[in-house]
């Protein structure tokens, strides 16, 4: 019987540990032989949708990562005094200076080499790098505020998926779905495409202490062409499909007769009914990363078969099919597998136009491909980096370093606010003054967007409640819609 | 006093401030603060909620001083003043607001608001109320449980668990079969299957002592090791990689791990264990092989997942110190000892000063060595007393020969050479002949850039002019000349591809001055490598105005540099151009430049050979051990008090032993740690002893003995277990074999309807709980099934020339104990057969049931090469029936007989298999088919 409303409200009382373990216990109760005895044993998915907390605003995300820290003041943060102090040395409280020598230092500003032009209704600025992002400013909701935890990319990586710099804590996704579960029984419900190896690599999309079935499933890894990019162990490389059958109908009977004399046991009926699945998943999910099928119209809308965009093009297509297919939390990564990857420019700043390049209409195209498809109302879309980039030059050169005191993303869909910007950074666009938000802060809001109480979605662990805030952030109420 | 007169008093209208407190500052808390300083959070430790809140402060004390709001701290925060103390966080408050404040507190900062009613039963448990808590308890001396039932308790053990079961009316139920036990005794204590042989052998043998001898067999086997070993190595994250960001490699990590093993083995009593792994580098050592295992054993505290690339070094130290306690604590205590590194434990007696008191310790302990990407602590690894004579010698060799190498340098510089140092980037002033003006000693005119770019320049650098202003930069050296006379002028410059072809240089002499055009981009090609200018006579007295001058005059077409100018007594230089002293000179300086080349050569080899002698991960004392402060709230820049260095308070109430100067305190820790009083560390090692061989422990929660964790189901018998443990010396092996031998180890599985009703969590035995295979038991029962399993003991066995983890292939078929555990990368059978996350602690694993383990074993190359392995493996047995070979296939891969419906599905398949059943390809499939069943990934 299913505890009444008020009974579970006092079961969370009495237990003082919150969503997380009643959570827990349900799933246990799933897989525990004893107590599902006493009602026969049942089909259970552990992995099947679960009520959120209160009314969700978007049933799932694609998180658009940009990795290495793109510059907020040469996309979307126009700061006209880059321009007129150009060149003049001034003092700036570096992050990394200041980290390792505890001191303040001039450094020389850096003007923008891009121009920007206001677009939309809303008249949000955008340089002259995101020409086709620029179209869809109307749906976007620009954080100009962000800031976050560490200054290197492995720190600062780790905090922006997991809410933590060095403690080891399950990553965002695998919070959603072990909040909120799986939509679909034949694919994985976190999906990462072709993840960075580097920066903490797996980390960034692991469950840590959460269950294994939590973890996000790697398809792919960056510098392999997303064309080739496939769940592991998801084909046989030498059986034929006569030859699979075969086996797979034993191993069905085996197991049957195996079971018969073990009784009814839900855990062993849990291993042949991995199987099930594993064979479901053979036969559809190939499917879901074969864009062969989609029209011509369709390919050019994300750059795909074009120099430049069709490795990112492809990715951003894959997401929408994962969206469309209910995989619960999709990301899709331009990245590399170096300790200076992609956006990275400490020098050479102008290389940010390639990297702008190769994302702009793959990112353009999916927002129209998702709003055509009426799917971008429930889909929460993510773009950003780890930080952001100073606004005066690294050591007087060429390029930008990192700066987590201030940076940009943006949103759409799902329930924030479009045409929309929230948050400023200071005159030069260093440090976020106004409309602040932290990346837990952000993380508090993702989860809210969800139908999650960022507080509430908890998990037993080492004898204490463990959240993805840990014991910060704050919903950000004024972006939603 | 004071204040609760105003307040009691006081009305709006009477009190300055108090209306200004009302219309502003009350709603201005409400909006902007009392959301993270109130009711629900203490931010900092700081309520702004009622006035008894801002009084008493928060971490930093109190925020407000009445009517000084220059020196409260709030202010400073509205005001966004300090980097890590801007208040509200999300942006700074309008200019009116911060003025109300202002005038506000000026005013005496009025507040009418009451105590906010903190509820004193929320407090943690002081030291004395956590000594009441079980775990804390000394550990009793074991009763006897009266039974009953006196003819069914085989041991002690069984005395303990028969006892529950009477008291809940649950009579002894079943035991194992004999095909399930040996399954479960080599699985348990070797981590690997039976074969059939040893089956078959085990069952003929009708003796009653046969269990006890297959036992004591297994026991003794370099592989209970192998498997006991590892169960270890998760408790203490073992890895082979820092983690974290930037991964880098453990090259050495190994060593640790062999010592884990080699300890099992040769079962090494686990106080002595713990005492080498805690303080290793201060035992005293009889040999150079004791030094070698203690010092190796240190590296426990040198394996966690630390992000060396953190730039904040301070917080670096602490975080490392931090995890360390972390393992410590939940490993060998049982007790979450990190959460008190912000605040006094929530839960547990550990108020925060304890954690200090224990981090001291570490932070006295050197663990890490600062660059910008950080590493861990080394020390040369002992080696036999031959050897280290070898390297002794070595070194001496090596020091005389750094002599040798710098008496032949000066003579060379004495005799006009210069000295070229292979691969240095500076030369030093002192080792060139003349009168040496740098860069740093000249005048200069206009923006000249410093730089040590290209190597080969005097001093600390060269400067150069950027390329820029043109004839408008120039710098001028004077020398302080000893004597008038002719001298030979040399400039050095580094030369390179982007230098100017004509450096305008100027040399002012006694009759005047010349201007010499110098092509940067030309190497000098002389034996000194300076380029002479040629010679000029210098007069000395006080207004000669002997200088040279570089300037950027020349065409510009590229940098011009300006480093030293040298001014060489022609004396110095040859007399005569065809001297006889002149050539000795230059025979001398010929035979010393061949001389200090054969010393460097000889020097670099030996250096090579030093160099190569292998490392040992391994802590030291630092040079000044000290208690530290407590950080506030966990911040290492906000010290509090100080904390004399020591133990948790709450485990003992004898002092913590004195600490001699100059040291760590880690010995004394371990020795506080091993004190046969120490109720937790038997009490938690005796659990995970029975959590190893049974299944699960008597305290669930293996790593938290603390309020929060589970309590004991059996107390008595933990006790029991915890008081022979001791007893015995802290030797593992005994209790293990004691454990495996008592009836209750020898359970069925399988629920009987009793014990199903009585028992149904199983708290009380009434079944051995059945295991899934760990990842290691599937991998290796799978190479030994296809008959690939590689033996080998020990050794580093990260492929040689790896850089990364990232893109490591595992292909060895050593056992799975011997595979590389990198934190950011694992084989994918550990992956997805819930090997532990080697970035966590972790006594326990989760078992997962997911899809992707039924892909890795459908479709991974490596389960259907060992399911082809076994099967030509099969076919080379001699012919037998079919029925014949199933079972014994059956037994191989599910360590039993096939009951008649399993040995009828299978010989169905393989006589209407169309490869025939005389085929590999029919068998692999039966393997592969068994490799996925339900039964192999069990223990029953």
């Amino acid at each position: 019987m299913l505890p009444s409303l008020s009974g579970r409200r006092d079961a969370l009382k009495t237990l003082g540990c919150g969503f997380g373990y009643l959570a827990a216990a349900a799933l246990a109760s799933r897989t525990n032989p004893a107590q599902a005895a006493a009602g026969g044993v049942q089909s259970v998915n552990p992995l099947a949708a679960q009520p959120p907390h209160f009314t969700p605003r978007a049933k799932r995300v694609i998180f658009l990562f940009m990795q290495g820290g793109p510059s907020q003041v040469d996309t979307f943060d126009y700061k006209p005094a880059l321009a007129q102090y150009d060149g003049d040395m001034r003092r700036f409280d570096d992050a990394r200076v200041l980290a390792k020598t505890k001191e303040i230092k001039s450094h020389r500003v850096f003007r923008s080499p891009w121009k920007f032009k206001r677009y939309g209704d809303c008249g949000q600025p955008v340089s002259e790098l995101f020409p086709h992002i620029a179209q869809h400013v109307d749906d976007l909701c620009f954080l100009k505020g962000m800031h976050t935890d560490g200054v290197a990319h492995g720190p600062s990586t780790l905090f922006l998926h997991t809410g933590s710099i060095n403690l080891i804590r399950p990553s965002v996704g695998s919070w959603v779905l072990y909040g909120l579960g799986s939509e679909n029984e034949n694919l994985p419900g976190f999906v990462t495409l072709q993840p960075s190896m580097g920066n903490g690599g797996p980390r960034n999309y692991g469950n840590a202490f959460l269950p294994t079935r939590y973890q996000g499933t790697a398809v792919g890894r960056a510098g392999v062409p997303a064309e080739q990019a496939r769940i592991r162990n998801l084909s046989n490389p030498r059986f034929s499909a006569d030859q699979q059958r075969r086996q797979f109908e034993l191993l069905r009977s085996v197991n049957a007769a195996q079971l018969a004399q073990h009784g009814q046991d839900q855990a062993m009926e849990a291993v042949i009914q991995s199987y099930e699945l594993a064979w479901r998943m053979q036969e559809h999910a190939p499917g879901r990363f074969d864009i062969s099928d989609e029209p011509e119209h369709v390919r050019r809308m994300y750059g795909i078969d074009e120099k430049g965009t069709d490795d990112f093009g492809r990715q951003c297509l894959i997401a929408r099919r994962l969206a469309e297919a209910g995989v619960r939390y999709i990301q899709v990564n331009y990245g590399d597998n170096t300790n200076n990857p992609r956006w990275d420019q400490h020098s050479n700043l102008p290389q940010h136009a390639t990297h702008a390049f190769n994302t702009d209409k793959p990112v353009a195209g999916l927002l129209q491909d998702l709003k055509q498809r009426g799917l971008l109302d429930d889909t929460l879309v993510w773009w950003g980096g780890e930080f952001g980039r100073t606004p005066y030059a690294q050591a007087n050169g060429t390029g930008r370093d990192h700066n987590p005191y201030g940076f940009t993303s943006f949103l759409a869909g799902g329930g924030v606010k479009a045409g929309f910007s929230y948050g400023e950074t200071d005159e030069f666009g260093h440090h976020a003054i106004s409309g602040k938000v932290h990346m837990h802060d952000w993380h508090a809001t993702l989860l809210h967007l969800l139908g999650l109480d960022h507080e509430r979605l908890t998990y037993m662990h080492n004898g204490r409640p463990f959240r993805l805030t840990d014991v910060h952030g704050e919903v950000v109420r004024e972006i939603l819609a | 006093m004071l204040l609760s007169l105003v307040a009691a008093s006081s009305s709006a209208a009477e009190v300055p401030g108090l209306e200004l407190f009302e219309k502003r500052i009350r709603p201005a808390l409400l909006e902007h603060c009392q959301r993270c300083h109130g009711a629900d959070k203490q931010q900092g430790g700081l309520r702004l909620d009622s006035r008894e809140g801002w009084m008493r402060g928060g971490d930093s004390g109190p925020v407000i001083v009445p009517g000084k709001p220059q020196e409260s701290l709030l202010m400073h925060a509205l005001h966004y003043e300090d980097l890590a103390l801007e208040m509200p966080p999300k942006g700074k408050l309008p200019a009116a607001i911060l003025e109300a404040f202002e005038s506000w507190i000026l005013a005496g900062a009025p507040d009418p608001r009451e105590h906010h009613g903190e509820a004193e039963s929320d407090a943690p448990p002081t030291v004395e109320q956590g000594r009441e808590f079980w775990a804390f308890q000394p550990v009793d001396e074991p009763t006897q449980p009266p039974v009953q039932n006196t003819t069914w308790p085989a041991t002690e053990i069984d005395r303990y668990v028969l006892a529950k079961w009477e008291s809940a009316q649950i009579p002894p139920p079943a035991e194992a079969t004999d095909e399930q036990l040996v399954r479960r005794l080599y699985f348990d204590l070797t981590g690997l299957p039976p074969t059939p042989e040893q089956i078959r052998q085990y069952r003929r043998d009708p003796s009653p002592a046969a269990y006890a001898r297959l036992v004591d067999r297994l026991l003794n086997s370099p592989r209970f090791g192998q498997r006991w070993g590892r169960h270890w190595l998760s408790v203490v994250r073992y890895a082979e990689s820092s983690g974290g960001g930037r991964t880098l490699l453990f090259p050495d990590a190994w060593r640790y791990r062999d010592y884990v093993i080699d300890s099992f083995n040769n079962d090494v009593p686990y106080d002595q264990f713990l005492r080498e792994q805690i303080a290793g580098d201060l035992l005293p050592h009889e040999d150079w092989q004791q030094r070698r295992r203690q010092l190796t054993a240190t590296a426990f505290l040198l394996l966690g997942p630390t992000n060396y690339e953190l730039q904040d070094k301070d917080v670096l130290e602490m975080d490392i110190v931090d995890e360390q306690l972390d393992t410590l604590g939940k490993s060998v205590l049982g007790m979450t000892i990190g959460c008190a590194r912000c605040h006094d434990h929530k839960f547990d007696p550990i108020p925060t000063a304890d954690y200090y008191a224990l981090a001291g310790i570490f932070k006295s302990t050197r663990a890490v060595i600062h660059s910008n990407v950080s590493t861990w602590n080394t020390a040369p690894l002992p080696v036999d007393p031959a050897q280290q004579a070898a390297d002794d010698a070595a070194r001496e060799k090596l020091d005389r020969l750094r002599k040798e190498l710098a008496s032949a340098e000066q003579q060379l510089v004495e005799v006009g050479g210069q000295v070229k140092k292979p691969g240095g980037a500076s030369i030093d002033p002192k080792t060139l002949a003349g009168i040496v003006v740098d860069d740093d000693q000249a005048e200069k005119v206009g923006e000249w850039k410093e730089s040590t770019h290209t190597r080969g320049y005097v001093g600390r650098h060269y400067v150069h002019d950027q390329g820029e202003q043109r004839g408008r930069r120039r710098v001028i050296y004077r020398p302080e000349l000893p004597a008038g006379g002719t001298y030979e002028v040399r400039i050095s410059y580094t030369a390179g591809s982007n230098r100017s072809t004509r450096a305008a240089v100027q040399v002012h002499h006694r009759s005047g001055q010349a201007t010499v055009a110098v092509n940067q981009r030309k190497v000098p090609d002389t034996e000194h490598g300076l380029l002479s200018l040629g010679t000029f006579v210098f007069a000395a007295d006080p207004a000669a105005d002997n200088r040279v001058v570089i300037s950027n005059d020349g065409p510009q077409d590229g940098v011009v540099i300006a480093d030293a100018v040298v001014f060489v007594p022609v004396e110095d230089v040859a007399k005569t151009p065809a001297s006889d002293a002149a050539q000795a000179r230059q025979q001398r300086r010929k035979t010393l430049a061949a001389q200090i080349k054969r010393l460097n050569d000889q020097i670099k080899k030996l250096e090579k050979r030093l160099a190569a002698r292998p490392k040992v991960m391994a802590t030291t004392d630092e040079a000044e051990p000290a208690d530290i402060p407590i950080a506030i709230r966990g911040v290492v820049h906000q010290p509090g008090p100080m904390v004399p260095r020591g133990g948790l308070q709450v485990v003992s109430q004898d002092p913590f032993p004195a600490i001699p100067a100059r040291q760590s305190g880690r010995l004394q820790l371990a020795q506080w740690l091993t004190d046969a009083d120490n109720p937790l560390t038997s009490r938690v090692m005796a659990n995970r002893i029975w959590q190893w061989t049974m299944g699960r422990g008597l305290v669930r929660t293996v790593d938290n003995f603390g309020s929060m964790g589970q309590r004991p189901t059996h107390p008595e018998l933990l006790d029991y277990l915890a008081d022979r443990f001791v007893d015995g010396g802290w030797a593992i092996k005994p209790l293990v074999r004691e454990i495996v031998l008592s009836r209750v180890y020898r359970l069925s599985t399988e629920a009987t309807p009793a014990a199903r009703q009585a028992d149904p969590n199983n708290d009380l035995f009434s079944r051995l709980p059945r295991k899934r295979l760990h990842a290691e038991q599937i991998r290796d029962a799978l190479l030994a099934i296809g008959g690939n399993l590689d033996d080998t003991l020990e050794g580093s066995t990260i492929r040689k020339g790896t850089r990364s983890e990232y893109g490591y292939q595992f292909t060895s078929t050593r056992r799975s104990v011997y595979v590389p555990v990198f934190r950011n990368r694992l084989p994918e059978i550990f992956e997805v057969f819930d090997f532990p996350d080697p970035n966590l602690q972790s006594g326990s694993r989760s078992t997962s049931t997911i899809a992707s383990q039924a892909l890795l074993l459908m479709n991974h190359p490596l389960v259907m090469d060992q399911a082809a392995a076994a099967a030509r493996r099969l076919l080379e047995r001699p012919p037998e029936e079919l029925s014949t070979r199933i079972d014994y296939v059956y037994r191989q891969v599910i360590g039993r007989t096939p009951n008649p419906s399993e040995r009828q599905v299978l010989q169905r398949f393989v006589s209407e298999h169309p490869d025939g059943p005389a085929a590999p390809s029919t068998w692999a499939d039966v393997y592969q088919t068994l490799f996925q069943s339900i039964d192999f990934r069990h223990l029953f």
